[in-house]
């Protein structure tokens, strides 16, 4: 067979496979599926709950709530780690937030919303346990900074804050974090 | 080594004008960016809220670099390739998948020859290029590369291969000038169960692959396996082919042992050995290694690890009656802490090497003295400093000593600025390449000659080559399923090699006549249109001047047989029916002659991979460079448009 005659079918290949994609591609409706460190975090944030102790008067009613601010990276995955489980007999509920105005009730909150600092002063002394991943998280008085090290999550706490919200935080969650204090 | 260039012979011509319009398209398509999830296999909630803190801090999360920093953070032109884009491409080599980023270029040279450079000085014995896999340096002190036919792993259980383009030097070793390539295995933890596969096709004539992966106890776990594969020879435009076909056999194991929380050993090797088939005789070679790793978290904030390996390897040549023999032991230390907004790593390494190149004075050319001792010591120390808020500062200094050139250092400064998931870096770092046996020690012919006889006697002065080079970057990941970088660099190399006769003779010496500049861009991104449908890209465009050095007679063009343009898009796609339809396209513009390389066409090529997944099983039929029936990607052997079958199951 000769190379041109190669080359044309090529191009018919080519040409049937980028309608086949586009096909594909309009086609079908993909659902979310967090990645793996996002679903680690969100164990994460089932965790806080048994290792930070709120005040009595950070409840307004029988339920525990994790809020998330900004864009949801867990999808269904918080609600199926979170099912049936409890913080001192409150059952945990998820809600979702697209600004900070819309948070009332709330005892834990996944900042994401790409203006972390905003909501952080925001929500500063509120009894809100503040967690979120940007760089500068921390160190701009959000409480609980997830980082990523070789290749694991890592916690950086700012221990301060949680002290000025009236949370405190259990030295076996501490230990295993880096912790920052403002002088 | 029979790597000698061959004459320019007939190439091919036509070139599929469908690569570049698809991949525009898809260029385009991968601009658009809705948000949603990234597809990796899931941990079960049930499972994951089970675990303690400690052990949610121990689970491997990403697939990013070694680094203490996500991809996104990363002030450097690191690019990465995951197991999975290997699995998917139909990649049947190391160095295979390396054309999967395209910041490298990959030039296969015949059916057992690679020849891979970053940024430019691309020849038979490019030896700008850093190459570990799981921490063993693999560039051999002989010439300063990689022999990648040597280089093996079951690329089932590869992790992920980690791409710097640009110097490494700070930190890594005394090669990384123009890159860093950085190949990771999987833990044996994760490779649990029996993989087997057999594949068979008219280039790969056989391949196999059969691992098997268990736990002793709680904190042990280890992994067994073997591969065999034969190749066809390359076609040839003047004969029936090039008789260069080539078999190989590896066996190898690893293990994972965490003796505490804080605690983790790795230990590794492997053997190997195989047959190129040369004229009149096969050409032999085999090799071993071993490897032990310690590393131990002291705390969030400070860690350290040990390592040693041991390595040889042996290669015949027969049409030239030589052989080389390197054994090396190395061993490495690194303590990495946290002060307040400091992060400082440290670290220092030994490394013996004990070259036996033996060449039969009949060869002509070859390296005396036939024995050396090569002894490499290193240290490094890098401060990376948060300045203010989102800026940080990272200065670094490599110092090494050579047996050829003593005492060289490698610093290098960054700047990075990180926010909201985007970063800009600025970088100015020196680098050098150490002197290998080919630049000092390289006779033609091996017996001193008088010097009204043509002869080369050996680069006793070579020094080592020099690099300044000037990076600026910009990375970002602008929602969950899409990610781009780009980098730019312009490098000025100093004493670069030359061989030039000494005045009024005909004794030629290997010096460091040589200089340029190169400059150029590099493009990369990952865009996952859908759950079932992602996409990989890559550009670079390079250019340069090299030249002789004032006073300097002559002509370096052939160490650098550069792409200008090279362009690779993947697409990973999975289909209704448990089946997966993938390409890897990808452009390479084309190289010019030069009096010791052929001509190289441009080609447009693709690899494409047809798979059944279903319940472990896997059926798959890929076609390698089906652009053409054949192409040359480095002087005048061509490489077959083929196809292959394999089958292979997981459990």
């Amino acid at each position: 067979m000769s190379r041109g005659r190669d080359h044309i079918k090529f191009v018919e290949l080519g040409r049937k496979m980028i309608l086949l994609l586009f096909f594909l591609y309009t086609s079908h409706a993909p659902s979310a599926q967090p990645s793996r460190a996002d679903q680690v975090k969100a164990a994460f944030l089932y965790n806080f709950t048994q290792f930070v102790d709120w005040p009595a008067n950070a409840f307004t009613g029988n339920t525990f709530v994790i809020g998330i601010l900004g864009n949801d990276p867990f999808g269904d995955y918080l609600e199926a780690l979170v099912k049936n489980e409890k913080v001192n007999g409150r059952s945990i509920v998820v809600q979702r937030y697209s600004g900070v105005g819309e948070i009332k009730n709330c005892q834990l909150l996944f900042i994401n919303n790409g203006n972390s600092t905003a909501a952080i002063k925001a929500l500063a002394k509120k009894n809100i346990l503040t967690v979120g991943d940007d760089i500068n998280f921390a160190r701009e008085g959000g409480m609980i900074r997830f980082f990523i090290e070789n290749n694991k999550i890592r916690l950086q706490i700012n221990l301060t804050a949680a002290r000025e919200a009236g949370l405190s935080i259990s030295s076996k969650l501490l230990r295993v974090s880096e912790v920052i204090e403002n002088e | 080594m029979s790597k000698e260039m061959m004459p320019p012979g007939k190439r091919c011509q036509k070139k599929a004008c469908f690569s570049l319009q698809a991949l525009l398209i898809l260029l385009l398509l991968s601009l658009l960016s809705p948000l949603r999830g990234l597809a990796q296999p899931a941990l079960s909630p049930k499972e994951l809220k089970r675990l303690s803190v400690e052990e949610l801090l121990n689970i491997e999360v990403t697939l990013v670099s070694r680094t203490p920093e996500k991809l996104t953070e990363a002030a450097s032109a690191i690019q990465v390739i995951t197991g999975e884009d290997i699995r998917r491409s139909g990649a049947t080599h190391l160095a295979e998948a390396l054309r999967l980023v395209a910041n490298l270029q990959v030039a296969q040279l015949s059916s057992s020859v690679w020849i891979i450079s970053a940024r430019g000085f691309n020849n038979v014995f490019a030896n700008k290029l850093l190459v570990m896999i799981d921490g063993r340096t693999v560039y051999t002190p002989l010439y300063g590369g990689v022999l990648w036919e040597q280089q093996h792993a079951l690329l089932e259980d590869i992790d992920r291969i980690e791409v710097v383009s640009g110097p490494g030097g700070t930190l890594w070793g005394a090669n990384a000038v123009n890159g860093v390539i950085n190949i990771i295995t999987k833990s044996a933890k994760r490779t649990e169960g029996l993989y087997a596969s057999v594949a068979g096709g008219d280039f790969i004539n056989n391949m196999e692959a059969l691992r098997y992966g268990g736990k002793i106890g709680d904190r042990i776990s280890y992994r067994l396996f073997g591969k065999h594969f034969s190749r066809d020879a390359t076609a040839s435009a003047t004969a029936s082919n090039n008789h260069d076909a080539w078999t190989m056999t590896e066996a190898g194991f690893r293990v994972d042992w965490d003796p505490t929380l804080k605690d983790a050993v790795t230990i590794e090797g492997e053997l190997y050995a195989g047959k190129r088939k040369t004229l009149p005789l096969a050409s032999a070679s085999n090799g071993q290694n071993l490897m032990a790793r310690w590393s131990r978290t002291f705390s969030p904030r400070s860690d350290m690890s040990l390592q040693l390996y041991y390595d040889r390897y042996l290669r015949k040549d027969a049409p030239t009656a030589s052989s080389d023999m390197i054994n090396t032991v190395d061993a490495d230390f690194q303590n990495h802490f946290r002060i307040k907004s400091q992060d400082l790593i440290w670290g220092m390494g030994y490394r013996f090497v004990k070259d036996d190149a033996h060449f039969d004075i009949a060869a002509g050319a070859g390296i005396v003295p036939r024995f050396k001792r090569l002894d490499l010591f290193t240290a490094f120390v890098q401060d990376e400093i948060h300045l203010v808020d989102s800026l940080r500062l990272i200065a670094g200094t490599k110092l090494l000593h050579n047996e050829y050139t003593g005492w060289e250092w490698q610093p290098s400064v960054r700047l990075a600025w990180t926010s909201h998931y985007q970063t800009i870096w600025a970088a100015v770092s020196r680098a050098v390449r150490t002197p290998s046996r080919f630049d000092v020690d390289y006779f033609l012919p091996m017996t001193p000659q008088p010097p009204t006889v043509p002869s080369v006697a050996g680069g006793p002065n070579f020094m080592s080559e020099k690099l300044m080079a000037y990076e600026l970057g910009y990375r970002v990941q602008p929602n969950k399923v899409s990610s781009f970088s780009f980098a730019a660099f312009y490098n000025v190399y100093k004493d670069v090699y030359s061989v030039e006769p000494l005045p009024g003779t005909l004794t030629y010496q290997i010096q460091n006549g040589s200089e340029g500049r190169s400059w150029g861009i590099e493009l990369a991104g990952g865009y996952e249109i859908s759950k079932r449908w992602r996409l990989r890209t890559g550009y670079t465009y390079l250019d340069k001047n090299i030249h002789a050095k004032p006073g300097h007679n002559f002509d370096p063009s052939y160490l650098a047989n550069d792409v200008r343009n090279n362009l690779m898009l993947q697409s990973i796609l999975d289909l209704p029916l448990h089946l997966q339809l993938d390409v890897v396209a990808r452009h390479l513009d084309g190289l010019g002659k030069t009096f010791a390389t052929a001509k190289v066409p441009v080609y447009n090529t693709a690899d494409a991979r047809l798979a059944w997944a279903n319940k472990g099983f896997e059926l798959s039929v890929v076609g390698q460079n089906i652009g053409q029936k054949n192409h040359t990607e480095f002087g005048t052997y061509f490489i077959p448009r083929s196809f292959y079958v394999k089958l292979n199951a997981r459990f």
